[in-house]
């Protein structure tokens, strides 16, 4: 492998931008051994030598009492050629901390003096020549976004990997740590570098600083967030109905079934594998139907509208705004961001609630995220199955999963021992998204959406295929019975929404779509569908996140309320018509 | 009345504050909240609500009401 390069640097400071423009889109995303934290290796080529530059995932500190950071002081342990340490010049002596705590790490560093144009806004003015001086080493102003200063941030690069080894190189700078009044409390030294190297004058704001704090305020931050979500279930609703009525239906209807229909019928002329291969319920049918032309789409636009607020740094400003409410539930502002991770892909949301501060704020985002919030592809089907029907079935569905969400984050609070942690955020400023970074994330999602769905939506497809060909839905049908039909009020044939949910969340809906249905039964198969149990892969998330017990509990309670909940609906109903 | 000091969450003033003491929370101190640091308090949210810092003039925290009052400031100069 060749030689490492770290790009080290606080959350925040833009170090994406400089992995992105600095490595082109070559990029992977990687696992550290044992941990979730991501981060990403690309190539860099510095004169005639390529190098593995490495976008360590961003810290405060190398205190080693996060995951993050934990991964970040690894890497500095493990050695590097060199390390680009971006500095927020906006933010500088929290920044200068973590670069001082680097600096015992004895690697040839250059430093990106990033968002000077920010800082200037500030109205805070960083020279860096003298800063360049008190770290002993080269100090490039930088604004990443506009590529500027990224050229002579490499020719530097060079000069210090250059003079690697040179015993000449070392002049006992005025930062080195070796020497002797350089040991004591980095917060100290870095807010008397701060003190140094900085100039404050009169901020000039710019709107979307003014906005960004706007925002936060009641009034007008909570019409704005109605009108964001107002909006991002526009998008997502209105775009995926738009590119699959426009585009993929006819791509999948006109040309990419009636190709593999011709195909297989020419090869294959045994009936029952033809007709799982290519009858109504085939295989190359239904796998292109459901998850190109039906899912698909409204995955993308979620995906298109979740990342921009990400990347705005909006989400943040929802925690602050609703932390009291939050509280009022039992959790606190920072589980929302997780929870709307949730309406994405349940997966990553349980896995990112790893960075709650309490064991019991993790288990109730987890619950509400299992019970109340659909992932987006049981969001495109469920779409697809209220959006036919009546006007009002979605906004009635919006509504029951809210009422859902209050009272099984309340319950779970209530159940759960131990405590909640406080609010304790970072709000980041309110940005427009670099376009490409914006894009790489955007892809790297629907690539691993792909990846991720693609194969449990297969093996959902073929049982489903074999079930209905082979005479065994129909014994199943008869089987549950008294269950479907009695208890749920829906045709017996609806077990395949039962079974097949238990594989992926959009599979106890799509079935449905199918059937003759009256607008009751439809809302009930939304109900049920919504509260039952996510999927496997969730499941085998919950087993491995979780302590069996709570995974077991979490798990089976779905189920059980949501067939539960489903059949009182419908007795009910039954009463008045 | 000169200086006042009070803890963080029940703090009028829309001045300029020092931290005088804050709990043993590591975020606290990565995030840059020790004794000494200049804060000013930008909003203060009802119903039990955060209170939102902007730290040195330089980046905003928000911290839950229960920190809030685990951190006791004082009065630098009036606003």
């Amino acid at each position: 492998m060749s030689k490492k390069i770290l790009l080290m640097g606080n959350p925040n400071v833009g170090k994406s931008i400089f992995f992105t423009e600095l490595t082109g889109i070559h990029a992977i995303s990687s696992n550290f051994a044992g941990t979730t934290v991501d981060y990403l290796e690309g190539r860099l080529q510095i004169g005639d030598e390529a190098y593995t530059l490495i976008d360590v995932p961003g810290t405060y500190s190398l205190n080693t009492t996060s995951e993050a950071e934990e991964v970040a002081a690894r890497f500095m342990e493990n050695g590097a050629a060199a390390v680009i340490c971006v500095l927020d010049a906006s933010n500088l002596e929290r920044n200068l901390r973590l670069a001082l705590e680097l600096q015992h790490y004895n690697i040839p560093t250059v430093y990106a003096l990033n968002l000077v144009d920010v800082a200037e806004r500030h109205g805070v003015e960083v020279n860096d020549k003298v800063l360049a001086g008190e770290l002993g080493a080269p100090v490039v102003r930088t604004i990443a976004v506009k590529k500027q200063g990224l050229d002579e941030l490499i020719e530097q690069l060079e000069t210090i990997l250059a003079s690697e080894g040179d015993p000449a190189a070392c002049g006992g700078c005025a930062g080195c740590p070796s020497r002797s009044d350089n040991q004591g409390d980095v917060w100290e030294r870095a807010r008397e570098i701060n003190r140094r190297v900085s100039k404050k004058h009169v901020p000039n704001l710019s709107w979307l600083d003014r906005l960004g704090v706007a925002m936060m305020r009641p009034m007008p931050g909570l019409p704005i967030a109605a009108l964001v979500m107002a909006l991002t279930i526009g998008v997502v609703m209105g775009g995926g109905r738009v590119l699959r009525a426009l585009v993929l239906l006819p791509l999948v209807n006109d040309i990419i079934v009636p190709f593999f229909r011709n195909l297989f019928t020419a090869f294959l002329p045994e009936r029952m594998f033809l007709n799982i291969l290519i009858g109504e319920f085939g295989v190359f049918v239904i796998s292109f139907e459901w998850i190109l032309a039906l899912i698909f789409p409204y995955v993308l636009f979620f995906y298109v509208a979740f990342t921009f607020l990400e990347d705005t740094g909006y989400l943040p400003r929802l925690s602050v705004l609703f932390d009291n409410v939050m509280r009022k539930l039992g959790v606190q502002g920072g589980s929302l961001l997780h929870m709307a991770m949730g309406y994405g892909c349940a997966v990553p949301a349980i896995l990112g609630s790893r960075a709650a501060t309490s064991q019991k704020e993790r288990i109730v985002i987890t619950t509400a995220i299992c019970f109340a919030i659909p992932c987006i592809s049981q969001l495109g089907a469920l779409i697809s199955l209220l959006g036919g029907r009546a006007w009002w079935m979605m906004p009635a569905m919006m509504l029951f999963s809210l009422a859902l969400f209050v009272i099984v984050t309340l319950i779970a609070g209530k159940l759960v021992k131990g405590k909640v942690d406080p609010l304790l955020i970072e709000v980041p400023n309110l940005l427009v998204p670099n376009p490409k970074a914006y894009g790489r994330k955007l892809l790297t999602r629907m690539r691993h959406f792909l990846k991720d769905a693609e194969g449990p939506m297969l093996i959902a497809i073929v049982i489903a295929a074999v079930f209905s060909e082979s005479g065994l839905l129909a014994m199943l049908a008869t089987a549950a019975q008294p269950l479907v039909s009695g208890w749920l009020g829906m045709p017996a044939e609806a077990v395949s929404a039962l079974i097949l949910g238990i594989v992926r969340r959009e599979m106890s809906v799509v079935p449905l779509l199918a059937l003759d249905l009256t607008t009751l039964q439809v809302f009930i198969g939304g109900v049920v569908s919504l509260m039952y149990l996510p999927c496997l892969s969730v499941f085998a998330i919950l087993a491995k996140e979780f302590k069996v017990r709570i995974a077991v509990t979490i798990a089976a309670s779905t189920i059980v309320l949501a067939l539960f909940v489903g059949g009182v609906i419908n007795q009910v109903a039954r009463l008045f018509v | 009345m000169g200086i006042s000091s009070a803890n963080l969450y029940e703090m009028k003033s829309e001045g300029i504050l020092q931290v005088t003491s804050v709990p043993d929370i590591s975020l606290l101190d990565n995030l840059g909240l020790r004794a000494g640091t200049q804060v000013m308090i930008l909003i203060r949210y009802k119903l039990g609500g955060p209170v939102l810092l902007r730290v040195e003039g330089a980046y905003s925290v928000a911290l839950g009401k229960d920190i809030a009052q685990q951190i006791s400031v004082q009065e630098v100069s009036p606003a």
